[in-house]
C-alpha cells in the first residue's frame, strides 16, 4: 500500500514540477490569452462557469449592464446584425460572451429575462460575477467602467473578438451597423479554429 | 491515474511569454489600404531657430516621424531655470517637415523619466482631437497613429493632456509645415521662431528653480513673454543671421498659452506675410498678428546691414519680459536706404519731445559762457530719453546679451573719447563690458550735434556709478573729426 | 517493489525540504506583513472631484464607508519578498497578458534581485500584479474615492483641499523629473498618519479603469454618446482641482498590465 501512495504522490510532483504532459492540452496558453485570468462567472441559467472555459472557439465579448438604457441594447443588437452577416456555418459556430458590470442588479433571473427579451439564443451567455472579478474582466478586456452614485453606470463601448487561445484579435467601436473589417477578422479566427 | 496526472498538470500552467508589442489600445486591429508603393522617409525634424531642408518630394510619401517627450529643468532666463516639457527637448519643440498628400505615421514617446502622461494635437491633422485621442502616452512608452496631410500651410501642435493650459505653459508646442505641392519659393535663410508666455511664481528674473504659477495662467498675467523658450535663445552668438541682399524666411508661431503676438521687426518691412498661416499673402506689413496656437510665415529681404530686433510690439513684453530676439545682417551699408538715423522712429511710442527747456537753457548758458556741470547734466538726462535710453535703457543697465549697459561701465569709464566716437561715428564688433561681452551694431547718432553730444555724456558719467566728470563740446568737435574706422566684416 | 519504494521515499524527502523552506519565507513573508501599519480612515461624507451624480458637472457628495489604507506604499522588500513566494509573479514567468514585458521590473538585477534601495517603493508594477500582492496580505486595492479621501488630508488638516498651499505643494511634486533612485518610504504622515500620498510616487487604485477621461480633456463638453455610455467621458466638477485631475490623468493612460518608474502602489482594508 504505502509503494501504491508514494508512487501516486511521485507522479503528481513529477507533473508539477513539469508542466506539460501528454493528455492534457495540446498547446500552452499564450502570454497574451485573457484565459490566464481566474475568474468564475455565473450565466443566465445560474451555471457558474471560469472564464477559461470559453477556451477552443472564437468568441464575441463585450461588458454591460441591463439597467442601461442606450448604448447595452445598442451592442447587443449590433452583435446580432454582426452574426447575422456571417456565413451559417460561422454564424452557428460562435459565441458570446456578455458580462455584466452590474451584478447587485443583473441577477441570474434579471440576465434570463434580459436574454429572452434581446433574442438571444443558446450561443449567448449573459454573465455575472463578484465586483472584484468584473473589475479584472473589465481590465483584461481593455473596457472602462464607472459606477454613479445613483447606480448608473459610464462605461466605454467596445465589442471585441476572442481568438480560440484568449487572445484579442479585433475590437470594434463601431455601433448600429456591421464593421466590415471586423467581420473579416471573425471568419478569419474561424478559419483558424476550424 | 490518469485523473490525478491531468489534474496536476491543470494546476500548473506554463505561461511561455511571448513578448507582444504593444500598440496603443485606440489602434483598431483593421488599418485602412494602403495606395501601392508609397515610398516610406523618415523625416528629418530640426532644433529650433533651425528649419529641415525642403522635401524635395513631387510625390506624396508615406512618412514616419518620431518625436520624444522629455521634461527638463532648463534656463529661462539668466540665473533662473524652470521645469520645461518638451517635445524632442527643446521649446518650441522640434520642426516638422512634411508635404501635402503625405501620410504621416507618427510615433510619439513619452521618456520614461516623466512624471506626466503627454499627448499632441496637431493643427495640420483633420481628425478627432487633431490625434490627440489617439496619443495619450504614459511615461515610458509609445503611442503611434496615422494621418494624412491634407491642407498645406504652418501649423501649431500642442500637447492637449489635461490640464491642457499647463502643458503648453511649460512649453509643449511647436511647428509643423505641410508643404505645397509644387514646394515653397526658395529663399537663402529659413528660421523657426515661436512665441511663448510662462508663468512662473516668483518675479521676472527672481532667481532660482522657478514653479509654474498656475493662479497667474489662468489671470493671464505672464512673468515671462519669450521667443524660443529662453531669455536669449536668438541673441548675442545665438542670434539669426543673414547677409545683404539676402532673403529670409521667418516661420513664426505662437504656442501661447494666453497671448496674442504682434509680431514686429524692427527696422525690417515684411515683404510677404501669409498671415495666419493661411494661403493668403499681404505685403508690405510692419507688424502681423499671430493669435495663441496660430502661426505666420514672413518673408524679406534684407537690404541693411544691422540688428534686426524681432519684438511683440505689445511692447512691455519685449523689454520688461523679454519678446525680444535679433537677426544679424552683415554685409556693405547702403545710405541711400537707410543713412544711420535712429533705429526705429515709431518705436519711440508716445513719447512727446525732449523737454526743451532744460536744453535751451544749457544752449543759452554756454553760449554765455556760464554753463555748469548741472546744465549740462540736466539737459543730456532730457536728450538721453526716448534716444539711448531706447537701447541702453532708462537706467543705464542696457540688455543683457544685446546692449551693454552704461551704469557703472568700466568701458565708458576707461577711454571717455572712445564714447565720444561711439556716439559720433556707431560702434561694431565684440565688445566686453563689466565681464560680459556684447556684438551688436550701435549706428552712428548724426542727428546730434556737439553740445547735445557733451551734454548726454556728461549725464551719463554723473548717473548710475559712473565716475563722474564732464565733456566739452570742444572735445567732442575733435572726435568728430576724427575719421572713423572701417565697419569691422563680423563672423 | 523494494526498488521504487526507495526511489519513492528519497523523493518524498527532497520534496519535504522543499516545501518546509516554502513554508518557512511564506510564513516570513506572512509575518513581515502583520507587521504592516494599516491606518484608520473614516471620511463620512466626501466630495469627490468626479462626478458621482447624474450630472457631470454638478458635484454629488458620496458616503465613503471606513477603510483602514496602508501607512506606507508597498517597498522594493516586500514586493522581492512577495515574487519569491508567489514565483508565479516574477518577470520571467508571469504572462504578458497580466506585466507588460518590457516594464514590468525591468529595474531589478535578476527576476528575484531588486536593484533600487530596498525600503523605496516598488514601481514598473502592474496593476495584476498589485492586486495579487494586496491579496497576499489579506488586502486590496483601494479605490479612486477612497484614495481621493485620504490624499484630500495635510499634515493637520483631514481635509486640506480649498488651502491653495496643498495644490500649490502638489503642482510642484509634478513638475520635477522623477528622481533615480526613488527615495525611501516614511514621509511626513497626514491627519490620517498615512504617510507619502503625494509627492512620491503614482499609485493604482482598484477602479483605475473607471477613471477614463478622454486624452484629450477638451471634449468635455461634447461627449460622444455611443463611444461611452452616460453622458460622456468624465468631466471633472471642480476645474481648481487640477493637482487632483492630474493624478487621474495619469491613472486613465495606462491599461491594467502596464507600469511606469514612478507609479507603485499601497492596500487597503474594508473594515
Amino acid at each position: 500500500m504505502n509503494a501504491i501512495t508514494f508512487d501516486r504522490r511521485t507522479l503528481l510532483l513529477g507533473g508539477l514540477a513539469f508542466a506539460l504532459a501528454p493528455g492534457a492540452r495540446a498547446a500552452a496558453l499564450p502570454g497574451e490569452s485573457i484565459y490566464h485570468l481566474s475568474a468564475t462567472l455565473v450565466d443566465q441559467n445560474g451555471q457558474r462557469f471560469e472564464l477559461a472555459s470559453r477556451r477552443g472557439q472564437p468568441l464575441l465579448a463585450s461588458m454591460f449592464y441591463t439597467s442601461c438604457q442606450m448604448v447595452c441594447p445598442m451592442i447587443i443588437e449590433t452583435i446580432h446584425a454582426t452574426l447575422k452577416a456571417l456565413p451559417r456555418a460561422d454564424a452557428a459556430a460562435m459565441r458570446v460572451l456578455l458580462v455584466s458590470f452590474d451584478p447587485a442588479r443583473d441577477t441570474v433571473p434579471v440576465l434570463a429575462q434580459t436574454a429572452a427579451a434581446r433574442g438571444c439564443d443558446a450561443r449567448w451567455t449573459l454573465a455575472r460575477a463578484d465586483e472584484p472579478t468584473a473589475r479584472a474582466i473589465a481590465a483584461v478586456l481593455g473596457i472602462q467602467y464607472r459606477r454613479l452614485d445613483s447606480g448608473e453606470f459610464n462605461h466605454s463601448s467596445v465589442i471585441e473578438l476572442i481568438d480560440g487561445e484568449g487572445r484579442i484579435a479585433a475590437k470594434t467601436a463601431k455601433l448600429g451597423a456591421v464593421d466590415a473589417p471586423f467581420l473579416k477578422a471573425i471568419r478569419r479566427a474561424r478559419e483558424a479554429a476550424a | 491515474m490518469k485523473k490525478i496526472l491531468s489534474r496536476g498538470v491543470g494546476a500548473v500552467v506554463l505561461a511561455l511569454g511571448v513578448a507582444a508589442p504593444l500598440l496603443a489600445a485606440a489602434a483598431s486591429k483593421s488599418t485602412p489600404a494602403e495606395p501601392a508603393a508609397l515610398p516610406v522617409v523618415h523625416a528629418t525634424l530640426s532644433s529650433p531657430p533651425h528649419v529641415p531642408p525642403p522635401t524635395g518630394r513631387k510625390q506624396p510619401a508615406k512618412v514616419i516621424v518620431e518625436l520624444e517627450v522629455v521634461e527638463k529643468v532648463m534656463p529661462i532666463s539668466e540665473g533662473v531655470s524652470y521645469t520645461f516639457w518638451t517635445f524632442g527637448g527643446t521649446v518650441p519643440g522640434s520642426f516638422i517637415r512634411v508635404r501635402q498628400g503625405d501620410t504621416v505615421e507618427f510615433h510619439l514617446k513619452n521618456h520614461p523619466r516623466s512624471k506626466m502622461p503627454h499627448n499632441i494635437d496637431l493643427h495640420g491633422v483633420t481628425g478627432p482631437g487633431g490625434g490627440a485621442a489617439s496619443s495619450f502616452t504614459a511615461p515610458g512608452h509609445e503611442s503611434q497613429f496615422t494621418f494624412k496631410a491634407l491642407n498645406e500651410g504652418i501649423y501649431v501642435y500642442h500637447c492637449a493632456t489635461a490640464p491642457v493650459g499647463m502643458h503648453v505653459a511649460n512649453g509643449m508646442y511647436g511647428l509643423i509645415l505641410v508643404e505645397p505641392p509644387e514646394g515653397l519659393p526658395k529663399v537663402d535663410h529659413e528660421y523657426y521662431v515661436m512665441q511663448g508666455d510662462f508663468y512662473t511664481t516668483g518675479k521676472y528674473r527672481e532667481k532660482g528653480l522657478q514653479p509654474f504659477d498656475m493662479d497667474k495662467a489662468i489671470d493671464e498675467r505672464p512673468t515671462y513673454v519669450l521667443f524660443n523658450g529662453a531669455e536669449g535663445a536668438l541673441t548675442g552668438d545665438k542670434a539669426m543671421s543673414a547677409k545683404v541682399g539676402e532673403t529670409v524666411r521667418l516661420y513664426v508661431g505662437n504656442g501661447g498659452p494666453n497671448l496674442v503676438s504682434s509680431f514686429h521687426v524692427i527696422g525690417a518691412i515684411f515683404d510677404q506675410v501669409r498671415f495666419e498661416g493661411g494661403t493668403a499673402v499681404q505685403k508690405n506689413v510692419q507688424t502681423t498678428l499671430i493669435p495663441a496656437g496660430g502661426a505666420a510665415i514672413v518673408t524679406f529681404t534684407a537690404r541693411v546691414p544691422g540688428s534686426y530686433v524681432l519684438v511683440d510690439h505689445s511692447i512691455f513684453r519685449a523689454f520688461n519680459k523679454g519678446a525680444l530676439a535679433i537677426l544679424k545682417v552683415d554685409g556693405q551699408e547702403d545710405k541711400r536706404i537707410y543713412s544711420g538715423k535712429e533705429l526705429d522712429a515709431v518705436y519711440l511710442g508716445d513719447r512727446s519731445q525732449p523737454n526743451l527747456e532744460s536744453v535751451s537753457v544749457a544752449t543759452q548758458a554756454a553760449a554765455a559762457g556760464t554753463l555748469t556741470v548741472q546744465d549740462q547734466v540736466n539737459a543730456g538726462k532730457s536728450l538721453f530719453a526716448g534716444t539711448c535710453s531706447v537701447c541702453h535703457q532708462a537706467d543705464g543697465a542696457g540688455l543683457p546679451g544685446v546692449f551693454p549697459p552704461l551704469a557703472k561701465s568700466d568701458f565708458l569709464a576707461a577711454d571717455v573719447a572712445r564714447a565720444m566716437r561711439a556716439v559720433l561715428h556707431g560702434l561694431n564688433g565684440k565688445v566686453t563690458v563689466n565681464g560680459h561681452e556684447y556684438d551688436s551694431v550701435m549706428p552712428p547718432m548724426t542727428q546730434l550735434n556737439d553740445d547735445e553730444v557733451a551734454n548726454i555724456l556728461t549725464y551719463v558719467l554723473n548717473s548710475w556709478g559712473n565716475p563722474g566728470g564732464r565733456v566739452a563740446s570742444d572735445d567732442v568737435k575733435k572726435q568728430r573729426a576724427i575719421a572713423p574706422a572701417p565697419a569691422k566684416p563680423a563672423h | 517493489m523494494r526498488r521504487l519504494h526507495a526511489l519513492g521515499r528519497a523523493t518524498a524527502l527532497a520534496v519535504a525540504l522543499a516545501a518546509a523552506t516554502m513554508a518557512a519565507t511564506m510564513a516570513a513573508a506572512t509575518s513581515a506583513s502583520t507587521a504592516v501599519a494599516y491606518r484608520t480612515v473614516e471620511v463620512g461624507r466626501f466630495e469627490s472631484v468626479l462626478p458621482q451624480g447624474n450630472v457631470p458637472t454638478a458635484s454629488a457628495p458620496v458616503d465613503v464607508a471606513p477603510f483602514a489604507l496602508r501607512e506606507a506604499p508597498v517597498t522594493v522588500a516586500e514586493f522581492a519578498a512577495f515574487v519569491a513566494a508567489h514565483p508565479e509573479w516574477r518577470r520571467d514567468r508571469v504572462p504578458v497578458v497580466f506585466a507588460e514585458r518590457r516594464r514590468y521590473l525591468s529595474d531589478w538585477r535578476a527576476p528575484l534581485v531588486p536593484d533600487a534601495p530596498p525600503h523605496s517603493p516598488v514601481v514598473n508594477v502592474s496593476w495584476y500584479a498589485a492586486r495579487a500582492y494586496c491579496a497576499s496580505e489579506g488586502a486590496r486595492l483601494p479605490t479612486w474615492l477612497e484614495w481621493e479621501a485620504a490624499a484630500a488630508a495635510d499634515e493637520t488638516r483631514r481635509d486640506a483641499r480649498a488651502d491653495p498651499a496643498w495644490r500649490a505643494r502638489i503642482l510642484a511634486w509634478y513638475e520635477r523629473p522623477t528622481p533615480d533612485p526613488l527615495p525611501d518610504v516614511g514621509g511626513a504622515p497626514n491627519a490620517w498618519g498615512v504617510r507619502d500620498l503625494h509627492g512620491l510616487v503614482w499609485e493604482w487604485v482598484d477602479d483605475f479603469n473607471a477613471l477614463f477621461i478622454a486624452g484629450d480633456s477638451r471634449t468635455q463638453g461634447d461627449p460622444d454618446l455611443l463611444r461611452f455610455c452616460g453622458a460622456g467621458a468624465i468631466n471633472i466638477v471642480d476645474r481648481d482641482s487640477y493637482a487632483v485631475l492630474m493624478r487621474i490623468a495619469l491613472l486613465s493612460s495606462l491599461d491594467a498590465a502596464d507600469g511606469t518608474p514612478n507609479l507603485g502602489f499601497r492596500c487597503a482594508k474594508s473594515l
